[in-house]
């Protein structure tokens, strides 16, 4: 992969623009999408945390899918889960230990973040850039 | 790379793909109900066949079902001609003859402009349709708990002996994969049943919100090495938890700079 | 003992022949499955009992021998006394004594246990003198009834193992292969296959292991070919798989047995026993280094499992449902692996070609299907019963010469060959040779080797509502034009026999018909609709009757035939009682009658009329 996604938690305000970024970039017929990413409480006054996917080294959303619909993306280097393959078994929700594979109850699909197939809405919007996504200089190759 | 022709248009295979791959990257709506990603294809709806043929058979054609059937250089591909038109309307018709009510044929079939069946209504007919995705999704994921049982036309999707099957976890994918709805389950918060199996859900300890069964759980733990804690909190739960875990970090790391 | 090189074997070969022909005088029993249900194993028993008791001067028991079907089964018991060839035909028990006196003890023939040929009126006393078996050519039954079916002796001293040594010594896999395709050689299973072309893919495949695979599922009703050949000639079976083994590179097979045939089992089980025990079967055959294995696999009562890619499933222990063949199974078949898949007359005629030559297989048949076939010759012909024709013997030969034509000289209807995938055919084809192609050209086929004959008393509706109905209930159920479309064909056709049909049905049924075989997955629904197509053809005014006229012309069809008593009836009153639903009035002396209402058209009361009084209209 030749970027990374950076996530700097003491620029962030809380404004909430990633998750709105996040959940009109993945609007489907015409209703805005359920967002990946959540700014929650850091715990100490006006310290606001992005919570999104990590894209783990070791992911465990990946090893609890039983049908491999979650695999590396060489060129973003994110964890992609096809949708298609798919079957809403739940397992890669209740096994992330970061709570980022959700469920869209409305459209009845498991979601997780894809750093937008290599140009993530929400860096691209934050006001502080809180978020980043800036290309590495080697291009680092990640495990499946 | 392969070079075929579909509908006319010269297009780039690679060389293990399936037509039915191609023509749905096309656009062509080819309906195909047997079929889903999560599984190999099986053949059995048949309404995925294409006509083809080759330059060298001298207008020779053949009939085959494009879900199974690999690309192959110089191959010409017609998806919707007369005959396989006429033959996608008997399937939906005889289909509607088995499952007059599911809404999933009924669509497909007033697509194809068969608005009720032209044959004798089945009598023990039902919503299943007999795609077998519920049981090949079930020996994909691992379990291979439930399977069709039966020859012909008394085939149905059953668990061994009809009893509550042994190997079932309760995850849901056969019902969730299942076009017609057919299977049903109940899910109450605390208690799920599916094939008159009862598991007991698993709730986040902090907001008691239900995760997956116990059992699914303890299968993800034994044979893919999820650890067994990571199952105690829901993923709302477990993204406060990130959040307070990353915020202390930035704190202690904007404390080092100071 | 052990026969671990080629000279063994010719050494045991020469010594079994030896004895074979001091042992000139011999009984054959036959002990095919239709003689033994008739009571062949009592007629051994006695054999057996009766000479212990009586000693026969240069006579031991051990010249009585049970062997394969002879294939006259309309003629059963039988009992045939070598070298002279005396042919006895309905044997009991009691006659044994009489036997062993008066044929073995004196070479006398018994008269009244010789065939009578319906045709002269006359005896025949030997049996290559009867038309039966002498417009026959028995190359693939070559040995049944000429050898005890389960003793590896017999089948070395009439030259068994010669061609697999032929092969191991003397020939590359290359040169059997091409010597199997000069031959000729088609898949006896019905398809039709080139034999050595299947053989010569499956070894080009750089893929391991492969496997060889016998299809003794033969599920056609009314087919009993293969089923004779594992019971008669087992090792006939195995030596060809043995060949076909070392010719595309395989160390293990698999002899696929369909449930319904325990005999079969038993006497296969057997030769590889004996096989394994005399070191035909193992590792480093005759000393040469191949090494092959044989295994049986079991079916459990599925006609869908004689199809080629349903079998392997079965073989492997999964459910037995048919894949797409796109990718052949000579490349992906048992287990994902290159496997060839031939029938058991396949297997048994290929010890005889390596040893005779191709040139000379070639030389029988015609040019397009060369050599023999076997077939069962059932239903309404005098003589009934397993044979075997050079290809391009007429139908009528068939039926008239061999067959000795329709029981009580009734007309002819149609013929049907090729089991339920097949089709029947009309007088007006007669004529035509029997060999792959012709067959399939005119709307039949000729399959694996069914054929029924039929006269003017079978209902061809009512036979297309059977076959169908066998196919509906064979069909594996895994894709929608064969499951649900041979269902609603045959809910067609059943209801054109109830006389509840319109002609806008049959129009639907022969655009049902399309769909089937256009749309199905494998060859059983391809060929599903194939009973109601051929009848069709050339049977469509029947059909009409049936809808127009509410008729069944041949008086089968329960809803649309009346039993009448007609003015022969001379008031026996014999059908009264007969009648289980008291539908039948009539005092002694006067006209019987029949009630409609109440008559459901069993044919009780027909069967015991002794004065033609009934008529089936």
């Amino acid at each position: 992969m030749r970027a990374r996604f950076y996530v700097n938690p003491i620029l962030c305000t809380g404004c909430r623009t990633c998750e709105l970024a996040c959940s009109f970039t993945h609007s489907i017929g015409g209703k805005p999408g359920r967002s990946r990413i959540y700014p929650l409480p850091g715990g100490a006054p006006d310290l606001w945390v992005p919570v999104t996917c990590l894209q783990c080294d070791d992911p465990a959303c990946a090893k609890s899918c039983l049908v491999n619909a979650i695999t590396r993306n060489a060129e973003t280097g994110a964890m992609d889960l096809d949708q298609e393959k798919c079957v809403r078994c739940m397992a890669c929700i209740a096994a992330c230990p970061f709570g980022c594979s959700l469920f869209d109850s409305f459209h009845n699909l498991v979601i997780k973040c894809d750093l937008c197939v290599g140009d993530p809405a929400c860096a691209h919007f934050c006001p502080t850039k809180a978020l980043r996504y800036e290309p590495v200089a080697v291009p680092v190759k990640r495990s499946a | 790379m392969v070079s075929l022709t579909i509908n006319g248009k010269l297009v780039q295979a690679k060389e293990d793909e399936m037509l039915l791959a191609v023509i749905q990257r096309m656009g062509i709506d080819v309906p195909a109900t047997c079929h889903h990603k999560a599984v190999e294809p099986f053949g059995a709806c048949r309404l995925c066949t294409v006509e083809i043929t080759r330059p060298e058979w001298d207008g020779w054609t053949k009939h085959v079902t494009s879900c199974l059937y690999p690309v192959e250089e110089g191959l010409v591909v017609s998806t919707h001609t007369p005959q396989v038109i006429e033959l996608r309307k008997t399937i939906l018709d005889l289909q509607l003859a088995r499952s007059p009510k599911a809404r999933y044929i009924q669509d497909l079939a007033a697509q194809y402009g068969i608005m009720r069946t032209s044959f004798e209504e089945v009598p023990d007919g039902n919503d299943c349709i007999l795609c077998a995705l519920c049981t090949r999704v079930c020996d994909e994921m691992g379990f291979r708990a439930i399977s069709t049982v039966n020859r012909g036309h008394g085939k149905e999707v059953a668990p061994p002996l009809h009893e509550a099957p042994p190997d079932c976890v309760g995850c849901l994918a056969c019902a969730q994969i299942c076009p017609t709805n057919f299977i049903k389950y109940t899910d109450n918060g605390d208690i799920r049943t599916i094939w008159d199996k009862t598991f007991e859900m698993l709730k986040c300890e902090q907001t008691g919100q239900p995760t997956i069964t116990r059992a699914f759980a303890e299968y993800l733990t034994k044979h893919r090495g999820i650890p067994e804690n990571y199952f105690k909190l829901g993923d709302l739960k477990h993204r406060h938890e990130t959040a307070a875990t990353m915020g202390r970090v930035a704190l202690w790391e904007r404390q080092e700079k100071v | 003992m052990s026969i671990t090189t080629p000279q063994q074997l010719e050494k045991l070969h020469r010594e079994c022949r030896a004895k074979r022909e001091r042992d000139k005088k011999r009984v054959i029993v036959c002990c095919g499955t239709g003689c033994l249900a008739n009571g062949a194993a009592e007629i051994v028993e006695a054999f057996h009992k009766t000479l212990k008791e009586r000693k026969i001067e240069g006579f031991s028991v051990e010249a009585v021998k049970e062997t394969g079907c002879h294939g006259f089964c309309e003629q059963g018991p039988l009992v045939v006394i070598e070298p002279h060839g005396t042919f006895y035909t309905h044997v009991k028990p009691k006659d044994v004594a009489n036997i062993i006196d008066k044929s073995i003890a004196d070479n006398q023939v018994i008269e009244t246990l010789l065939y009578t040929d319906p045709v002269t009126n006359t005896k025949i006393e030997r049996y290559p003198d009867v038309p039966f078996f002498s417009h026959q050519q028995r190359i693939a039954l070559r040995n049944l009834g000429k050898i005890a079916a389960n003793d590896i002796r017999e089948y070395i001293a009439v030259g068994g193992y010669q061609a697999l040594a032929k092969v191991l010594t003397s020939m590359k896999p290359d040169q059997i292969i091409q010597e199997m395709t000069d031959s000729g050689l088609r898949g006896r299973g019905g398809a039709g296959f080139l034999t050595g072309k299947k053989w010569r893919t499956c070894a080009s495949i750089k893929d391991e292991p492969r496997y060889v695979i016998c299809n003794g599922d033969e599920g056609d009703p009314g087919a009993f070919m293969d089923r004779s050949i594992m019971e008669g000639d087992p090792h006939s079976v195995l030596e060809g798989m043995m060949i076909c083994a070392f010719a595309v590179g395989s160390n293990q097979g698999y002899i696929y047995v369909r449930e319904e045939y325990p005999l079969a089992v038993i006497h296969l089980q057997k030769a590889i026993n004996d096989c394994e025990r005399e070191g035909l079967l193992g590792d480093n055959i005759l000393g040469t280094g191949f090494s092959f294995r044989i295994r049986i696999a079991r079916g459990a009562g599925a006609f869908v499992c004689g199809e080629s890619s349903a079998l392997m499933k079965s073989v492997a222990g999964e459910i037995g449902e048919p894949r797409a063949k796109y990718v052949r199974s000579v490349v992906k078949g048992l287990f994902d692996k290159p496997t060839v898949l031939n029938n058991v007359e396949t297997f048994a005629n290929v010890p005889i070609i390596i040893v005779k030559g191709a040139d000379w297989y070639k030389s029988i048949g015609v040019p397009t299907s060369t050599g023999t076939k076997a077939f069962s010759l059932v239903g309404k012909v005098k003589n009934t019963g397993l044979i075997e024709i050079p290809m391009g013997m007429t139908l009528r030969e068939i039926i008239y010469d061999i067959g000795g034509g329709i029981i009580n000289d009734r007309p002819f209807k149609a013929v049907q060959t090729g089991g339920p995938s097949g089709g029947c055919l009309p007088e007006s084809k007669l004529d035509l040779p029997v060999d792959f192609d012709t067959l399939t050209k005119a709307g039949s086929m000729m399959g694996s080797g069914g054929m029924i004959v039929m006269d003017d008393r079978t209902c061809i509706v009512d036979l297309a509502k059977y076959f169908l109905n066998f196919l509906v209930s064979e069909s594996c159920g895994k894709c929608v034009p064969c499951r649900e479309g041979l269902y609603q064909l045959h809910r067609i056709v059943t209801r054109i026999t109830e006389g509840k049909a319109t002609e806008a049905d049959l129009a639907k049924a022969e655009k049902l018909s399309d769909a089937i075989v256009l749309g199905s997955l494998c060859g059983l629904g391809q060929s599903g609709a194939n009973p109601f197509l051929s009848t069709i053809k050339y049977f469509r005014d029947e059909y009409l009757t049936h809808i127009r006229e509410k008729r069944c012309p041949a008086g089968v069809c329960k809803a649309l035939i009346r039993y009448e008593i007609n003015d022969k009836c001379t008031g026996c009153v014999a059908c009264v009682p007969a009648c289980a639903y008291d539908s039948i009035t009539g005092e002694k002396k006067k006209l019987h009658v029949i009630h409609q209402d109440k008559c459901t058209k069993c044919g009780a009361c027909y069967a015991v009329c002794t004065y033609d009084a009934i008529d089936v209209i």
